[in-house]
C-alpha cells in the first residue's frame, strides 16, 4: 500500500497559543477519501485530531475543509487526486472562527440562514392554516428546484471572498435558499425576505466572484440565485418609488 | 441582526453599471476604432469642420451617452468595489469620489455637446 504525507492545521486551545501543522504519513489506495485518512488518523496516530463528519456521502455536509487551498467536503476528494502533487494540507474552513482543530463556529452562517426564514411561509386564514395539500405543477417546481439542493455545508462561504471581508453579508448560501422560497409557488414570504435581500448585507454585498457556484458539492449555483435576487431587489426597489406617490 | 434593516442604493448604482457594461463592450470598441485607428491612419477622412458640426448635432447625445457617461458610471462602480476590495477602509469618500468623478465627466461632456448644439 502507498503512502502520503497528509498535513494538518491543528489547534487545541488548551495546548496552542495559535494554529500549527502536524504532519502524519497516511497509507491509501484507490478509494481512500480525504476523511477516510483524517479517521484512519485518528484511530491509528492520534486520538486528539477533531473535526465533524457524519454521513461519507456528501448528502450531511458536515466535512467541510480547505483541502491544499480549496474548499472541499473531506468524504467527496480522493487521496489518490493528489498523489501527483505528492503533498495535501488539510485546514479548517477559510472566514470561519476555528474553535479546535479542523472544527469550525458556524454560527454566523446559521443566524444568516435563520434571517432569510428558509421555509414556506402561508398567509393563514382566521389564524388557521390550511389542511388542504399544496398543489404544484412540475414547471412550477423546475423554477427553484436547483436551489433546494443546498446541504448548508459552508463550502460556499468559505469560498466567498466578500463574506471574507464582512461576515455580516448573508452570504451565497442563506442568499440561494431565500431566492428558492421565494420562487416557490407554494410561498408567500417574498415581502417579508426582500427588506433583507435588498439590503446592503443582503445581496448587494455580492460582486459576482462566482467561486462559490463553482466550489458547490451540490451543483445549486448560489450565485446565479444572488444576481437574480438583485434584479428582485431593483424591480422592488422601483416599484416601491411608484407605490410611494400614491 | 435587526428586523429595520436598510434599502441599499446599490440598484441605482447596480443599474448604471449594467448599462455601461453593454456600452463598454458595444460602443466603446467601435468609437476606438473610428478614433484611435482608422482616423490616425487615414482609413478615414474627418475634417475638424465636419467633426464640430457632427458633434452639434442631436444624435451626438447619444454619443456622449453610450461613450462617455455610462461608461464612466461602468468603470466608477469597478474602481469602488475594486478598492473595497484591497480593503481601503473609507468607503463613503470613495464612492463619492468614484461617482462623483463619473458625474463630473459626463457634466462636462453634455454641457460640452449642449454648448455645440445651441451653437
Amino acid at each position: 500500500m502507498k503512502t502520503m504525507e497528509v498535513r494538518i492545521q491543528r489547534y487545541l486551545p488548551e495546548q496552542h497559543s495559535e494554529p500549527v501543522v502536524e504532519s502524519y504519513q497516511v497509507p491509501f489506495d484507490d478509494s481512500t477519501s480525504v476523511l477516510d485518512a483524517l479517521n484512519s488518523i485518528k484511530e491509528e496516530q492520534d486520538s486528539s485530531l477533531s473535526y465533524r463528519w457524519s454521513c461519507r456521502m456528501a448528502i450531511c455536509g458536515s466535512c467541510g475543509f480547505m483541502i491544499n487551498g480549496e474548499p472541499k467536503l473531506g468524504c467527496k476528494v480522493f487521496l489518490r487526486d493528489y498523489a501527483a502533487a505528492g503533498t495535501l494540507l488539510i485546514e479548517p474552513l477559510a472566514h470561519f472562527p476555528v474553535e479546535r482543530d479542523l472544527i469550525v463556529d458556524l454560527e454566523q452562517f446559521m443566524q444568516h440562514l435563520d434571517a432569510i426564514q428558509p421555509y414556506i411561509i402561508k398567509e393563514q386564514a382566521n389564524g388557521v392554516s390550511e389542511m388542504t395539500p399544496h398543489k404544484q405543477t412540475p414547471a412550477q417546481m423546475d423554477k427553484y428546484q436547483q436551489f433546494s439542493d443546498c446541504i448548508n455545508c459552508g463550502l460556499c462561504y468559505a469560498a466567498c471572498p466578500q463574506f471574507g471581508l464582512n461576515p455580516e453579508f448573508i452570504g451565497p448560501g442563506a442568499l440561494a435558499l431565500a431566492h428558492r422560497y421565494n420562487l416557490d409557488s407554494r410561498d408567500e414570504g417574498r415581502a417579508e425576505r426582500m427588506p433583507l435581500i435588498g439590503s446592503e448585507e443582503g445581496a448587494w454585498s455580492c460582486t459576482f466572484v462566482g467561486y462559490c457556484s463553482e466550489v458547490c458539492p451540490q451543483s445549486v449555483d448560489p450565485a446565479a440565485a444572488v444576481n437574480q435576487a438583485k434584479v428582485l431587489s431593483a424591480q422592488d426597489m422601483v416599484l416601491q418609488l411608484f407605490r410611494r406617490k400614491k | 441582526m435587526s428586523k429595520t434593516v436598510k434599502r441599499s442604493d446599490e440598484p441605482i448604482w447596480w443599474g448604471l453599471f449594467s448599462g455601461g457594461g453593454v456600452c463598454f463592450a458595444v460602443f466603446v470598441p467601435a468609437a476606438v476604432f473610428f478614433l484611435a485607428l482608422a482616423l490616425p491612419l487615414g482609413w478615414i477622412e474627418l475634417s475638424h469642420a465636419q467633426a464640430v458640426k457632427a458633434f452639434g448635432s442631436i444624435f451626438a447625445v447619444v454619443f456622449v451617452g453610450a461613450v462617455i457617461a455610462l461608461p464612466a458610471f461602468h468603470a466608477a462602480h469597478r474602481i469602488r468595489h475594486g478598492l473595497y476590495d484591497l480593503k481601503c477602509r473609507s468607503r463613503s469618500l470613495i464612492k463619492w469620489l468614484a461617482y462623483g468623478l463619473a458625474f463630473a465627466a459626463s457634466v462636462y461632456a453634455m454641457g460640452s455637446w449642449l454648448i455645440s448644439f445651441l451653437l
